[in-house]
C-alpha cells in the first residue's frame, strides 16, 4: 500500500492553472523530495493533499483512504507559510495544539516536555512566543508537527532559517522518524539537501510534473556525463571547446557537462599546463544541475509552444 | 465537537485574561455609574460665587425692577448678583471701553447694556470674559425680559399679577398603560430602552470587532495553515465565535451583577450620601425586556459575529478591514439612526416593517419591545426571520472564510468574493 496518492489532480484560481495533472505515489516509509521552482504548485499540491483546499479534479488518497478529519490526526504538516500564535505562551500553544490532534491532555503533556528536552527548549516553555528567536519559533513549529507521533509528515522548507546545528538535529530526526516507519514529504529546493535525505524525488514546474521516481535512478540516467574541475587560473577558454555541453562555473569550480561519446581523459589533456588542477572528477550530474536543466527545457519548450 | 471545544477554550481564556478585557469589563459599569453619578456629585458640591454685574441702563427706569428680579441667593443667604448702575456720562464707546478693561481686570463678571428703546424692539447686550455659562445668561436674560414685558403690560393699562396668574403652565402627566394597569412614566420608558439598546449596540460592535482582530491576527501570524491541517474552516470559525460569545457571557453577568448591586444599593447610597438629591427612583423594568434582550442578543451576535469573520478572513490588516466593515457597521448604525423615529411611532407601518428585516431587527424590536409590547407574531416574525436570515449568512460567511482565509496579498474585490463563494 502506498502512503499516498495523488492522481490527476487539477486546481485552477480563476484562468491560473496552478497545478494540472499532476500523479504521484509515495511507497510506505520513505522520504520523498517534492521539488520544484517558485510558484511551481507545490504548496497548493500540498494543500490539496491536506484537504485544506478541494481538487477540480482527481483523487488524493492518504494512507489507503480518502482524506477526513480523522485522518489529519495521523497526519504532521509544517507549512511554508508557518505561523504560532505569537501571544500565547510555548507550553500552552502545544498543548492546543496537541489537542487538536486528538491527544489527551496528559499524554500531550509528557510529550511536549519530551520534545522541549530533546530541542533544547525546556527553559522556554513559560515564554510568550513572541519572545523566541526565529529558529526557536521554527524548532516550536516542528514540534507541533510531530508531536502527535504522526504516520505521515509534511515538511514545506523546514530547514529554512536554522543554523548547522539545529538542521542536523531536525535532519537526524527526520531519519529516525523514517526508521520508524513513518513517510515523509519533504518540500524544497535546496537541492543539496535532498541529495542527502531523499529517497524518491518529483520535480514539478508551472503545475506540471517534469520529473519522477528513485533520486539514484534518475541520476543513473544521466550516467557520467559530467565533470567536476577544481581550478586556479583564467579557465574561460574551456567554453570554446567544441565536447563540452554546458558550464556551470562556480569560481573555484566547475561543473561541466560534455558531449556524448567523449572521452574525459582528452580533455584533462587539453587543460594540463593551462590551468592549475586541484580536482577532476567523473560523476553523476549534480541534483542541481538536472533541476536547473529540466526548469529551463521545460520554460523554453513551454514559451515555443506559446 | 472535542476540537471545537478546545478552540473555544482557546479563545475564551486567551481573551479574558487580557489587561482590555479586565479593564473594559469593571470600567464599564464604573463609567456608567458615572455618568449618573458625576453630575449629581457636581452640582451638589460645586461652589458659586458672588459675581459684580455693571449695567449701563440708557432707558433710564429699569436697573431697580432687574436687581429685584436679579435675587438669587447664594446658599450663605447673600445675593449672588451684585448690580450697580453706571451713570452715563460723555461718550457710550469711551465708557464701553473702561467697562471691558474692568471685565478684563476680573473686576467684572459681565456688565449689561441696555439701550435706549429696549421697550420697542432694542435688544439688550451681554458683555462678558466667558459667555458660555448659559444658566447664568439664561437668568439674567429672563430678567430683563419679564421686566420689559411687565412695563409694557402696565404701559398698555393691563395688571402683571393678573396676567401671570392667567398664563401660568399647565402640568402634563404621562401614564403608561399596558397589561398591568397605568403607571406613571417620568421618562423611565425612554431611559431603559436606551440603556438596552446602546448596550445592545455597543457590545455588538465590541464584540464583533474582537472576532475580526483574532481572524486577521491567525491570518497575519500565518498560524492558520497549521490549525487547518487539524481542522475544517468552519469548525475554526464555529469555534472562535462561540468562544467569544463565552467571553460575552462572562461579561454581561459580571456587569448584571454590578448592576443589581447598583440598583438594589444606589437609591439609598444616593439619598444617604446628599439627603438634598430627593428621593431617587429606579424605574421597575418588566422581566420580558430582559428575555427578548438576551434572545435578540444572542441572534445579533451570531449574524455580526460571522458577518465580522469573514470580513476578517478576506483582508490582510485591520486597516484594510475599515473598507469591508463600512456595509456592516452601516446595518448596526441605520438602527441607531431610525431610533427617535421608532420610539416617536412605535407602532406606525414603517416602524413594524422597519423592524422585521433582519439586520435591523435585534435593535429596532427590542426597542419597540421595551417602548410597547407589540403582538407576539411580529416578535415570533422577527425572531424567525431573524434566525433564517443569520443561518443563510453563516453559511455564506463560511465559504467565504474557507478561501480567504488562505488567500495573501491584494484584497479581493466584489467579483472574487462572489467567485470565492462559488469554488467547491
Amino acid at each position: 500500500m502506498n502512503a499516498l496518492e495523488v492522481e490527476n489532480i487539477s486546481k485552477s484560481f480563476g484562468d491560473f492553472y496552478a497545478v494540472k495533472n499532476l500523479s504521484f505515489f509515495i511507497p510506505h516509509g520513505i522520504i520523498y523530495g517534492l521539488l520544484g521552482p517558485n510558484g511551481a504548485g507545490k504548496t497548493t499540491a500540498i494543500r490539496m493533499v491536506m484537504n485544506i483546499i478541494v481538487p477540480d479534479e482527481g483523487n488524493i488518497k492518504v494512507l489507503g483512504r480518502k482524506i477526513d478529519e480523522k485522518m489529519k490526526e495521523k497526519i504532521g504538516y509544517l507549512p511554508e507559510d508557518r505561523g504560532l500564535y505569537p501571544k500565547m505562551k510555548v507550553g500552552e500553544l502545544l498543548l492546543f495544539m496537541a489537542e487538536l490532534k486528538g491527544l489527551k491532555r496528559e499524554e500531550a503533556k509528557k510529550r511536549i516536555d519530551f520534545w522541549l528536552e530533546k530541542l533544547s527548549l525546556q527553559d522556554w516553555k513559560g515564554k510568550k512566543v513572541e519572545e523566541l528567536s526565529r529558529g526557536m519559533q521554527q524548532k516550536i513549529q516542528f514540534i507541533v508537527t510531530v508531536i502527535h507521533k504522526p504516520d505521515f509528515i509534511i515538511l514545506d522548507e523546514p530547514f529554512s532559517g536554522l543554523d548547522p546545528v539545529n538542521t542536523k538535529l531536525l535532519k537526524d530526526i527526520m531519519l529516525e522518524m523514517k526508521t520508524d516507519g513513518c513517510t515523509i514529504i519533504f518540500s524544497t529546493h535546496r537541492m543539496e539537501q535532498v541529495e542527502m535525505i531523499c529517497d524518491n524525488i518529483c520535480l514539478i514546474n508551472k503545475g506540471k510534473m517534469v520529473l519522477e521516481g528513485n533520486l539514484d535512478e534518475i541520476k543513473n540516467q544521466y550516467g557520467k556525463n559530467t565533470i567536476v574541475l577544481g581550478y586556479e587560473g583564467e579557465a574561460d577558454f574551456i567554453r570554446d571547446f567544441k565536447e563540452i555541453d554546458r558550464i556551470d562555473d562556480y569560481g573555484k569550480y566547475m561543473e561541466i557537462r560534455v558531449k556524448e561519446q567523449t572521452d574525459a581523459q582528452d580533455l584533462l589533456d587539453k587543460l594540463v599546463g593551462k590551468i592549475r588542477i586541484n580536482r577532476f572528477e567523473v560523476k553523476e550530474p549534480t541534483l542541481n544541475a538536472i533541476f536547473i536543466e529540466k526548469v529551463q527545457e521545460k520554460n523554453a519548450k513551454d514559451s515555443i509552444s506559446n | 465537537m472535542r476540537k471545537i471545544l478546545s478552540v473555544i477554550k482557546r479563545e475564551y481564556l486567551q481573551i479574558v485574561r487580557t489587561k482590555g478585557f479586565i479593564i473594559g469589563t469593571i470600567l464599564g459599569p464604573v463609567l456608567m455609574a458615572s455618568f449618573i453619578i458625576i453630575p449629581i456629585v457636581v452640582s451638589l458640591v460645586s461652589v458659586e460665587k458672588q459675581e459684580y454685574i455693571s449695567v449701563i441702563d440708557l432707558s433710564q427706569n429699569i436697573f431697580v425692577d432687574l436687581e429685584k428680579k436679579l435675587d438669587a441667593k447664594l446658599k450663605d443667604g447673600s445675593p449672588r448678583y451684585v448690580l450697580e448702575q453706571y451713570k452715563l456720562r460723555g461718550d457710550v464707546e469711551e465708557l464701553r471701553q473702561r467697562l471691558n478693561e474692568r471685565v478684563l481686570n476680573k473686576e467684572l463678571s459681565a456688565y449689561i447694556f441696555i439701550p435706549e428703546n429696549i421697550s420697542n424692539g432694542g435688544e439688550a447686550e451681554y458683555v462678558s470674559e466667558h459667555v458660555s455659562d448659559f444658566d447664568k445668561i439664561e437668568n439674567v436674560h429672563k430678567a430683563i425680559n419679564s421686566v420689559i414685558i411687565e412695563r409694557r403690560l402696565k404701559v398698555g393699562g393691563l395688571d402683571p399679577e393678573k396676567i401671570g396668574k392667567y398664563m401660568k403652565p399647565v402640568g402634563l402627566k404621562t401614564i403608561k398603560v399596558s397589561k398591568r394597569g397605568e403607571e406613571e412614566d417620568t421618562g423611565g420608558t425612554f431611559i431603559v430602552s436606551y440603556v438596552l439598546v446602546i448596550i445592545l449596540y455597543a457590545t455588538l460592535f465590541y464584540y464583533g470587532s474582537i472576532i475580526l482582530r483574532g481572524v486577521i491576527e491567525e491570518k497575519s501570524s500565518r498560524v492558520i495553515e497549521v490549525i487547518l491541517s487539524s481542522l475544517r474552516p468552519f469548525q475554526l470559525m464555529a469555534g472562535k465565535i462561540l468562544g467569544i460569545a463565552a467571553v460575552g457571557f462572562t461579561q454581561y453577568v459580571i456587569w448584571g451583577l454590578f448592576g443589581i448591586t447598583a440598583v438594589t444599593y444606589s437609591g439609598a447610597l444616593i439619598s444617604g450620601l446628599f439627603p438634598t438629591a430627593g428621593s431617587f427612583k429606579i424605574p421597575s423594568i418588566p422581566i420580558y425586556i430582559f428575555i427578548y434582550f438576551v434572545i435578540f442578543f444572542i441572534l445579533g451576535y451570531f449574524l455580526y459575529g460571522t458577518l465580522y469573520a469573514a470580513v476578517g478572513s478576506m483582508v490582510n490588516s485591520e486597516k484594510e478591514a475599515q473598507q469591508f466593515l463600512f456595509p456592516v457597521s452601516m446595518f448596526l448604525v441605520i438602527p441607531m439612526l431610525l431610533m427617535v423615529y421608532i420610539l416617536r411611532s412605535p407602532d406606525s407601518t414603517l416602524s413594524v416593517v422597519l423592524s422585521l428585516i433582519p439586520f435591523f431587527s435585534p435593535i429596532l424590536m427590542l426597542l419597540r419591545i421595551c417602548v410597547l409590547l407589540p403582538p407576539f407574531i411580529e416578535i415570533g416574525g422577527s425572531i424567525l426571520l431573524l434566525i433564517m436570515n443569520t443561518l443563510l449568512m453563516i453559511w455564506l460567511a463560511a465559504k467565504i472564510y474557507r478561501i480567504g482565509i488562505l488567500m495573501y496579498g491584494k484584497r479581493p474585490n466584489f467579483k472574487e468574493i462572489v467567485k470565492w463563494v462559488r469554488y467547491k
